[in-house]
């Protein structure tokens, strides 16, 4: 059995800590995922782990197991997440599993849902459309105006997996404050495929152009800056490039972790180096998405 | 004569959904297929293309059913194009679908009575579009004269225009928007 600990703060960076920790890949093993001293998971540790139970299943490996938190209030909070009606079909949970509850929680926009067909990002989109305008102006004091433009980067960024990952994945959205890095509220869009991965992705049509140089941060690069995809055609890769130009407008983040790279486009409140490469492998690909609360002037 | 294809009903004919969102390549692709079977059926007319039901546009989509479309123009035996009904942020979507192509439209906002060039539009373009659609229909001259141009310069940009299908031009040397509301 092979032991992974799941970070006290799961989220987009301190994944790859988890990452670090995982075996050879293929496992020969089972695997232990052991969450049981973690106090906290952004909707990006949701959908990574999933991810990882994923990769596991769609390996054939053994059903790997995964210890829930032991923390008062932390294994509910990931029931009302949605995230442990999908980790039942991928994990054999250990621990106290709550029942969820109706989730009325106001820092969940969107629970955490599968993404395998265009079908799922019309209900994605449709579902969150009827509850985000009142929640992100309320929460968030954003115009209406700037809810359009979320809406389309949660469509295209769940069209990342339906378009390229050649298999599933999983999406969350949550608000939450961000009181370290930016001292305001965010709302956070989380997906992760288990999928090809962005080297994979681009690498007939791509990889040729830069030799031996070629890896995980590059191909992220030439998608996520250059605007460029695995099609030729000439409106393809524009998703993320009208995603980039919204987040521009309104100080938001994206970030994006492919195999053992992490590229993002860091505004002015995150100190995140623009390329990480060398980071510890993780299966498929993970974006982010982070659009802060309008700073109260003063 | 003017044809008006109501793009909330075209997606609900097309995919099953009970939204109203124009999201997602495959449902962009297939909504188009349905609007050119419509504009087919309105040869020798102005069509509009009706956004006003619609809720979300996607830039994915906003490429298959807009700018794909106007990619076909050419072969399409209708007189002009329009959009109508949009909101800010479709027509933030349409644009930047537009852009990549190097493509222009005429559009109709839903909260104002003026059309407005949506794409790839140089200045001269815009200028000399905003002086037609206060003179309605006129020749090049009282356009290069409301602009301090020279007239080479105003039918140079009227012509471009009506080539693109963002203005009529007529035998008799004058040009006008057309339909736009």
């Amino acid at each position: 059995m092979h032991v992974v600990s799941v970070p006290a703060y799961l989220d987009d960076r301190t994944l790859d800590q988890l990452a670090a920790q995982l075996p050879p890949w293929p496992p020969e093993g089972r695997v232990l995922v052991d969450a049981h001293a973690t106090e906290w998971s952004s909707p990006a540790g949701f959908t990574a782990l999933l991810t990882l139970g994923q990769a596991l299943a769609e390996l054939g490996a053994p059903t790997p197991r995964l210890t829930l938190p032991g923390a008062d209030g932390v294994a509910s909070y990931w029931a009302k997440a949605g995230f442990l009606q999908h980790a039942d079909t991928l994990f054999e949970l250990h621990g106290k599993v709550p029942r969820r509850r109706a989730d009325d929680a106001s820092e969940t926009l969107l629970d955490v849902t599968p993404i395998r067909e265009s079908k799922d990002v019309h209900e994605v989109v449709g579902r969150i459309n009827e509850r985000s305008t009142q929640i992100l102006k309320r929460e968030l004091d954003l115009e209406a105006s700037v809810v359009g433009g979320f809406g389309q980067s949660l469509s295209e960024t769940c069209q990342n997996i339906t378009e390229h990952a050649g298999t599933g994945g999983w999406v969350a959205v949550h608000v939450y404050n961000f009181r370290r890095r930016l001292g305001r509220k965010a709302v956070v869009i989380a997906v992760s495929d288990a999928g090809i991965g962005f080297r994979r992705s681009l690498e007939a049509t791509q990889a040729k152009r830069f030799g031996e140089r070629w890896g995980d941060g590059l191909a992220i690069e030439t998608a996520l800056i250059h605007n460029i995809s695995r099609f030729r055609d000439p409106g393809r890769g524009q998703g993320l490039a009208g995603t980039k130009r919204y987040l521009a407008r309104w100080q938001g983040k994206i970030s994006i972790r492919s195999g053992t790279a992490r590229v993002c486009i860091p505004p002015a409140w995150d100190d995140e180096p623009p390329m990480t490469e060398g980071l510890a492998w993780f299966p498929g690909s993970q974006v982010t998405i982070v659009i802060p609360a309008r700073e109260v002037a003063g | 004569m003017s044809a008006v294809i109501r793009l909330e009903r075209l997606l609900h004919e097309t995919v099953a959904t009970p939204y109203s969102d124009l999201v997602t390549r495959p449902t962009g692709a297939a909504v188009r297929q349905r609007v050119l079977e419509a504009l087919q059926e309105a040869s020798g007319e102005e069509a509009h293309l009706d956004f006003s039901a619609v809720g979300l546009v996607d830039f994915s989509c906003a490429d298959e059913v807009v700018a794909k479309l106007l990619n076909q123009l050419a072969q399409l035996p209708i007189v002009q194009l329009r959009l109508r009904g949009l909101r800010e942020d479709h027509a933030e979507a349409i644009e930047h679908a537009l852009l990549c192509h190097g493509l222009a439209v005429v559009a109709l906002l839903a909260d104002s009575p003026r059309p407005r060039l949506l794409g790839l539009v140089p200045d001269d373009w815009r200028d000399a579009f905003a002086v037609l659609a206060d003179m309605g229909r006129a020749p090049a001259t009282p356009v290069a004269e409301a602009l301090a141009w020279p007239l080479a310069r105003a039918l140079q940009a009227l012509d471009e225009l009506a080539e693109r299908r963002c203005v009529l031009a007529h035998p008799d040397a004058t040009f006008e928007l057309g339909a736009v509301a």
